[in-house]
């Protein structure tokens, strides 16, 4: 960083020896006739450049990417325009990306950490991968494979399949993804009504109606440049605008971009959703013939000997609009209009949230996902141009068998580390519930962190710390010492995305793709690919793991899963993508359509090829329990009602009044590392004008109440901490609620990102929702005072 | 002769800041340290920001209330202001209607940083720097000469620097064809803002050309320009939202 200059000693130093020299030509080169100077004027360039293409890992998208690459040095990124969901346009992270490639905090070979001391001691790949081998193989050897587990975020094409098939053969079933903190709510929404456990994918592009509900589709989401594709295509690629709303306590830009605002009281939006099917089933504007030939639990039905209530009559006994006011706070005219709009304007697609999204928190949350997608099967969006399709892949061969393991299979067998289908039935995942099943004695002797920063990416991460101390062995793949690499054992960083090989499904259009990630520069420093090196350690381990895993390296292992795509390896690596553009649509009750869009992952209930509206999954897991049990679940339906999607009043943690939002910016984005790239650290506080600090957003009727000015530095505490920022005030707020950028706060990583601003987790509800899993992100109230 | 024009759509413009990153590593403005960067003294020549500056000052009550953003890279006045006041014809317009700035020429006066209506112009208060290796992915292209330093050239301490429709891509564009042995073509030339746009909300292209798309969109019903009322002239043009 430069130091600190004032004018007075900037003039000095101009007068000093170096700048006189400098100073002097400015004057002489000012007495040159301008016209001469510019005849003469030429380009200097690079001797060689080359254009290397890759995919951008820098979030869920996974845009392709053009590196120039002059003279050896990565200078610049262009989005390729060869790949579907960015052509050619990059955002300001994938800009950024050299600041992360020639990041100086970046870790430059394998660390070994003495606990005792917190000393780090750089060690060799092969001391480490025999280190890991020993730990694996005693884990086994004791008949617990169980006792290895693997968190992981963002892995990419092969990666998930490979580092699950790596954990199958270890012996373990603690492969635990971190979806519970954002995209597992809409996940759980689609399988409890389409019956697939799948992210949507929304035809934007041929939407005539878009509701989105507490989607920050134009700053976060799962996809956020597929979104902005579709939605300036949607504004003015095609002849007729569509019309845009945005459900959303924060206005944020994509409420401000949008045509219509709806700052909902939070927690509310299944009551919005239903209010909104009442309007569209009372006017009888719903697609009648997907709704009684293709779902299920529409109209009452009869079974096990008894009449059910369907979901016609319960949103039309609990739902009405004058109802649906008191809970949401939206005009009930606001509500009929939009139905009214939402159901005559198709194709239209009503939009749950992913990263950023308001419906983790609660089992509100849950049906409110549920509602939400709803919307979509009563106007017939579903599997229609303009609505909601279906993600499909490229059949890839299977990996080859893996070999008998009786010690694997018993492992295999045992309860997860993170409660995911036993002390959270509904759960995929549960991330973050790690630390308390740790703490309350889970044992776990090998931790393996890929893309993974509990200690700071999750609610009260603070208890990750503690649960680190009863993991005796924790290997850290990150490129930077982050907040949970610094309790790590062995820190073996990955080399960043231009340095090394790996593919991306290209997901959020529908059809199949497949984009190639390959070194646009060799790696700069001894880092290695984490399926490198966990090749390594199946080969010191030997046995089973070794037979597991016969290959070389993985980039051997891409070309054995994509030698089947209809592409050669040499075209795809030139090419950079290769994709099948144009989404199949599954006909109506065709086979397609029960194979892979309706009810594909049910476990519980027939997969029929039909739409629950009455979700059988839930009656099946919850139609029988009694009241006490459903009380402890947050549930206070009974019967039919805890299969239908209703409103919940969801728990409230803290007394304070404020709800607080941690919301994902466009620059800093939902990845640690991001932090640490100066631009993006410069550019994150755009919308309110600060920079390199994060902020407290406040509607300025809240701040006059408490006695608060913009730009006051304030407290906002909640059972869980205390954090002191700065207050900003923004109108287009809802009064009752307050939001802090994500990203901020990193007590490690790096000098760019250590100590800047507050990270808003800390404050938020630890807990986990009983029945998913689902971080609650939403519940937390907050109070705010001067400092 | 082309006359390089820029145009934005603010109905497809989302705030992402694409535009400012991109201009930062194609050009390599440094980043400022963080204590500069509060003062206002962030070296982003395209910069994005709500529309009024202050969210506060929002006009319209909660929850009747719109926040507007703007993007803005250098206007690229017919009529530049800046290019008046310089006393040393640092920074000029040239045929083809970029307004230029030659660091070799510069003697830091800032009489143009004031003289320039759209504050686009920006003082190297430091010499840059870029912490090791952060200088490896500085862009090696830029426009020399006899007492010409333009472009991506790394800036002298004490020196203007602004826009300049990414000129060194032009020379680039045109090298490369002169190379190719054939005409040059206006889109083979377009700056890293435009191209990296995640929207497509930026348009670039020859407005003396009647059907460069430049020319068409500029005469839009929603097409304006920034303070008309001075005589500025803009090529760098406007459509509204909505």
């Amino acid at each position: 960083m430069a130091e600190k200059i004032s004018r007075r000693s900037f003039l000095k130093l101009s007068a000093a020896a170096g700048s006189a020299v400098l100073a002097w030509e400015a004057i002489q080169n000012a007495f040159a006739p301008v016209e001469a100077q510019a005849a003469d004027a030429h380009l200097v360039t690079s001797e060689n450049d080359v254009i290397v293409p890759g995919v951008c890992t820098l979030c869920t998208a996974g845009c392709g990417v053009l590196a120039r690459v002059a003279d050896g040095r990565v200078v610049k990124l262009e989005g390729s325009p060869m790949h579907p969901i960015n052509q050619g346009a990059l955002c300001p992270k994938g800009q950024a990306a050299p600041e992360l490639l020639y990041n100086p905090d970046r870790l430059t070979s394998p660390l070994k950490r003495d606990r005792a001391t917190g000393q780090t001691e750089a060690i060799s790949w092969d001391e480490a991968a025999a280190l890991v081998a020993e730990k694996l193989s005693a884990a086994r050897d004791a008949g617990h494979p169980e006792s290895v587990a693997m968190l992981y975020g963002n892995t990419r094409g092969q990666q998930r399949s490979f580092f699950s098939r790596f954990m199958q053969a270890v012996g373990s079933p603690n492969f635990v993804s971190k979806e519970s903190l954002n995209v597992a709510a809409a996940k759980l929404g689609m399988l409890l009504t389409q019956g697939i456990y799948a992210l949507p994918v929304y035809d934007l592009e041929n939407s005539n109606y878009i509701l989105s509900f507490g989607a920050n589709l134009l700053e976060a989401g799962w996809n956020p440049q597929r979104t902005i594709s579709g939605w300036t295509y949607g504004r003015r690629g095609r002849p007729t605008r569509n019309k845009i709303v945005i459900i959303d306590p924060r206005q944020g830009i994509h409420g401000a971009k949008a045509d219509e605002w709806i700052p909902i009281k939070p927690g509310t939006d299944a009551a919005l959703a239903l209010g909104m099917a009442y309007v569209i089933i009372k006017s009888n504007l719903f697609d009648s013939e997907f709704v009684h030939e293709y779902s299920f639990g529409f109209d009452d039905f009869a079974a096990d000997g008894k009449t059910h209530k369907g979901f016609k009559n319960f949103v039309l006994e609990n739902y009405d609009p004058q109802k649906v006011e008191q809970i949401t706070g939206v005009p009930a005219t606001t509500i009929a209009r939009l139905a009214g709009e939402f159901a005559t304007n198709k194709p239209a697609v009503a939009i749950l949230p992913g990263k950023g999204g308001l419906l983790n928190g609660s089992i509100e949350g849950v049906y409110a996902a549920m509602a939400v997608h709803m919307l979509n099967a009563l106007v017939g969006s579903i599997e229609t141009k303009g609505g909601v399709l279906t993600q499909q892949y490229f059949p890839l061969p299977d990996y080859p068998a893996l070999p008998s393991d009786a010690v694997a299979k018993k492992g295999l067998a045992a309860e997860r580390v993170d409660g995911a289908g036993t002390l959270f039935p509904l759960a995929r995942h549960a991330y973050q519930a790690v630390a308390d099943r740790v703490l309350e004695g889970y044992p776990l002797e090998v931790l393996f962190l890929y893309d993974a920063n509990p200690v700071y990416e999750v609610p009260g991460g603070a208890k990750f710390v503690e649960a680190f101390k009863k993991i005796p062995f924790i290997v850290s793949f990150s490129s930077f010492m982050d907040e949970s690499a610094e309790h790590a054992d062995l820190i073996l960083p990955e080399p960043t995305f231009l340095e090394r090989w790996g593919d991306d499904h290209i997901e959020g259009l529908g059809y199949p793709g497949i984009a190639l990630r390959q070194p646009a520069i060799a790696p700069l420093y001894d880092t290695m690919d984490a399926a490198d090196f966990l090749l390594k350690v199946a080969e010191k381990m030997g046995g089973t793991l070794a037979k597991a895993f016969p290959w070389k390296s993985y980039q051997e292992v891409l070309q054995f899963r994509l030698k089947d795509i209809g592409m050669d390896w040499e075209t795809l690596k030139e090419l950079g993508v290769w994709l099948v553009p144009g989404y199949r649509y599954a006909k109506r009750g065709g086979e397609r359509w029960v194979n892979e869009i309706i009810g594909r992952d049910r476990a519980k209930s027939p997969r029929d090829g039909h739409f629950d509206f009455f979700s059988r999954e839930l009656y099946a897991l919850l139609g029988k329990k009694n009241k006490a049990d459903l009380a402890s679940l947050g549930i206070t339906q009974l019967g039919d009602g805890v299969a239908l999607p209703h409103h919940e009043e969801a728990p409230v943690f803290g007394d304070g009044e404020l709800m607080l939002n941690v919301f994902t910016l466009m620059s800093l984005g939902p990845k640690t590392e991001a932090a640490n790239m100066p631009t993006l650290m410069e550019i994150s506080g755009m919308t309110v004008g600060e920079t390199w600090n994060s902020w407290l957003e406040m509607n300025p009727e809240t701040a006059r109440e408490l006695g608060l000015k913009d730009k006051d530095m304030v407290w906002v505490e909640s059972p869980a901490g205390k954090v002191k920022t700065k207050l900003r005030l923004v109108k287009a707020l809802r009064p009752d609620v307050v939001n802090i950028p994500y990203n901020f706060g990193h007590t490690a990583v790096g000098r760019f990102a250590k100590n800047r601003g507050v990270n808003g987790l800390e404050l938020l509800n630890p807990a986990s929702e009983p029945l998913t899993g689902l971080a609650a992100f939403t519940n937390t109230r907050v109070k705010v005072s001067k400092s | 002769m082309p006359k390089w024009s820029m145009v934005i759509d603010l109905d497809k413009c989302v705030a992402c800041q694409a535009c400012s990153v991109a201009c930062r590593i194609e050009n390599n403005t440094p980043v400022v340290p963080p204590e500069e960067a509060e003062l206002g003294r962030a070296m982003r020549w395209n910069d994005v920001f709500p529309m009024p500056i202050n969210p506060t000052e929002e006009t319209g009550e909660y929850p009747k209330v719109k926040t507007q953003y703007m993007t803005r890279p250098c206007m690229h006045c017919e009529n530049p202001p800046c290019i008046k006041v310089c006393p040393v014809g640092a920074t000029f317009i040239n045929e083809e209607g970029i307004v230029e700035q030659n660091y070799a020429r510069c003697i830091g006066c800032r009489f143009c940083t004031v003289g320039c209506p759209y504050g686009v112009r920006y003082f190297n208060w430091y010499k840059p720097e870029w912490e090791a290796p952060l200088a490896e992915h500085l862009n090696p292209d830029r426009v020399e000469g006899n007492g010409v330093l333009e472009g991506p050239a790394e800036r002298p301490l004490g020196v203007v620097e602004k826009c300049t429709y990414c000129i060194h891509r032009l020379h680039k564009a045109r090298a490369q064809a002169e190379a190719e042995g054939r005409d040059f073509r206006a889109d083979e030339y377009v700056p890293a803002c435009v191209q990296t746009c995640t929207g497509k909300a930026r348009f670039f292209g020859d407005l003396d050309d009647p059907n460069s798309t430049v020319t068409q969109l500029a005469m839009s019903s929603r097409s304006f320009r920034l303070l008309e009322d001075l005589g500025t002239h803009p090529k760098t043009i406007y459509l509204r939202e909505g």
